[in-house]
């Protein structure tokens, strides 16, 4: 079975417990990002986003997607997983919204060539698909000077799981030139890279690198995501962190 | 007492065995980066450097600008050490090149805005000046579209260091939120560390472009290095002990 597939199995699995575990944290009436829902108002990734041609990579539920249209962006969500879908499409329904949803691995998006300004994900395709197909489709889908944003984990998130224990560590484990296809028993295939690996996979699709967001929650951060010991550790190294970069002119 | 005055202090005391290493670094035909002496022909770091201005960065003995110079740079090697600059300019004589050694910190460089194609460090400012101060200074030496490459320890590494003499080993026993100056115990010197994501403002901040991060893993094998706070081949092919940041100042 390829990754893609073995994901999306995962995900056809999993996504009523999840929409139903998290429904609530990530169920806001304004866009917020990640594990600890900061919102964007404050990180001010994706900038106006009215009247812009927007791509969710891995839109789950479209929580995000239908927020971003509630201020006037045109959004297409993408998943790989039909289950998902099926809450996005309640969802839609429920806010009274239309907009497309494709059903597609983010490595290979059914959509023409520079047609986004912004492609995003929040803990989305970018976690579960392999950065070295899914950037380059990234880089086709935006008009040049689109925005890519996405934020997910981190190598020190993977270099620091001790998956036996179940448990993150202040210790190494995982090593960091290793690093880039993380299969876990019973679990979907995820992505990371080293941070030059990133930066060099960027340029090499003509994106400019604006910024690395390492997030550090605020003391009093919740989430449904994380035990309050992972959000303690998550205080002192990045556990999760957001690129940005620049398709060029 | 400032930082630029402890760690001057501390490399006059380091001195003497950098000068015993000088001959043999100055007589290397290959440019090698770091400890692992990784050929720059394997990282592909550094532009084509023939008639370049370039600038040396906390030069030290100025072996990288010796380099730089028999590819055709004209090189301006800066350090704050005289001590240091003395053995740079015993090696000029020995080797037969000649270029400006100028004592300075890289902080703030008695040097015209846009004069050089190339900023470079290793082991130098990158390590030994305060990033908030020395980018800015390099930003303005640099022409429009000139090169800023400069080599650091690994930022892991960092965090699993216990003092200057100790080399790493895999806990993590510092926070990166905060990262910034450096104090080791036992040591008279201060070094500054930056976080990648802070590197990466402080670098766009200031007009550069980032172009690059080459992480550098150790060969399988090789020579080893003499310094007992780094670490070994083991550690250093599993997790970075160098990192070299490249970028270039937008035109």
């Amino acid at each position: 079975m390829s990754d893609f597939e073995q994901n999306r199995a995962f995900w056809d699995r999993h996504s009523d417990e999840y929409q139903q575990t998290h429904r609530e944290h990530i169920g806001r009436s304004e866009p917020r990002w990640g594990m600890w829902q900061l919102p964007e108002s404050e990180l001010q990734v994706l900038g106006d986003v009215a009247g812009k041609d927007i791509l969710e990579l891995g839109c789950g539920a479209a929580q995000w997607s239908i927020l971003l249209a509630g201020l006037g962006a045109r959004p297409v969500g993408v998943d790989n997983s039909e289950r998902q879908l099926e809450h996005a499409r309640d969802a839609l329904a429920a806010a009274g919204l239309d907009f497309p949803l494709v059903h597609a691995p983010a490595e290979t998006v059914p959509l023409p060539d520079a047609s986004f300004d912004i492609v995003f994900a929040d803990h989305g395709a970018n976690r579960f698909a392999d950065p070295y197909a899914w950037v380059p489709e990234a880089a086709r889908l935006l008009r040049p000077g689109g925005l890519l944003a996405f934020s997910g984990s981190t190598p020190f998130e993977a270099m620091c799981w001790n998956e036996p224990a179940d448990r993150m560590e202040p210790e190494l484990h995982l090593d960091y030139f290793a690093m880039h296809r993380i299969e876990e028993s019973d679990g979907p295939v995820q992505f990371e890279l080293p941070y030059g690996e990133w930066i060099r996979l960027f340029r090499a699709n003509r994106f400019e690198i604006e910024d690395l967001r390492e997030i550090q929650p605020p003391p009093a951060a919740e989430s449904t995501y994380r035990t309050a010991e992972e959000t303690e550790w998550a205080r002192k190294w990045p556990m999760e962190q957001i690129w940005i970069v620049r398709k060029e002119r | 007492m400032s930082h630029v005055d402890r760690n001057r202090e501390a490399w006059t005391e380091f001195a003497p065995e950098f000068a015993e290493c000088a001959p043999r670094a100055w007589g290397r035909d290959e440019f090698e980066w770091g400890v692992w002496n990784v050929p720059e022909s394997e990282l592909g770091a550094l532009p084509d450097v023939a008639g370049m201005d370039t600038v040396e960065l906390g030069c030290g003995t100025a072996y990288i600008s010796a380099w730089l110079a028999r590819r055709g740079a004209r090189p301006v090697g800066i350090d704050i050490t005289p001590a240091q600059l003395e053995t740079a300019g015993r090696m000029q004589a020995e080797f037969g090149l000649d270029f400006p050694l100028l004592e300075a910190s890289a902080e703030d460089v008695p040097l015209p805005d846009e004069s050089f194609d190339l900023a470079i460090s290793e082991y130098g400012a990158s390590i030994w000046a305060d990033p908030y101060r020395w980018i800015p200074e390099a930003a303005r030496l640099l022409r429009p579209g000139g090169h800023l490459v400069f080599l650091v320890n690994g930022t892991i590494m960092i965090l699993c260091s216990a003092d200057e003499e100790l080399p790493p080993g895999r806990e993590l026993l510092r926070p990166y939120f905060g990262m910034h100056r450096f104090e080791w115990d036992g040591t008279g010197g201060i070094e500054f560390h930056l976080g990648y994501g802070e590197w990466i403002s402080l670098l766009r901040e200031n007009g550069f472009a980032v172009e690059n991060l080459i992480e550098i893993q150790a060969p399988p094998e090789g020579e080893s290095h003499r310094f007992p706070g780094l670490p070994d081949r083991e550690w250093a092919r599993r997790w970075p002990s160098e990192e070299i940041w490249v970028a270039r100042k937008r035109s």
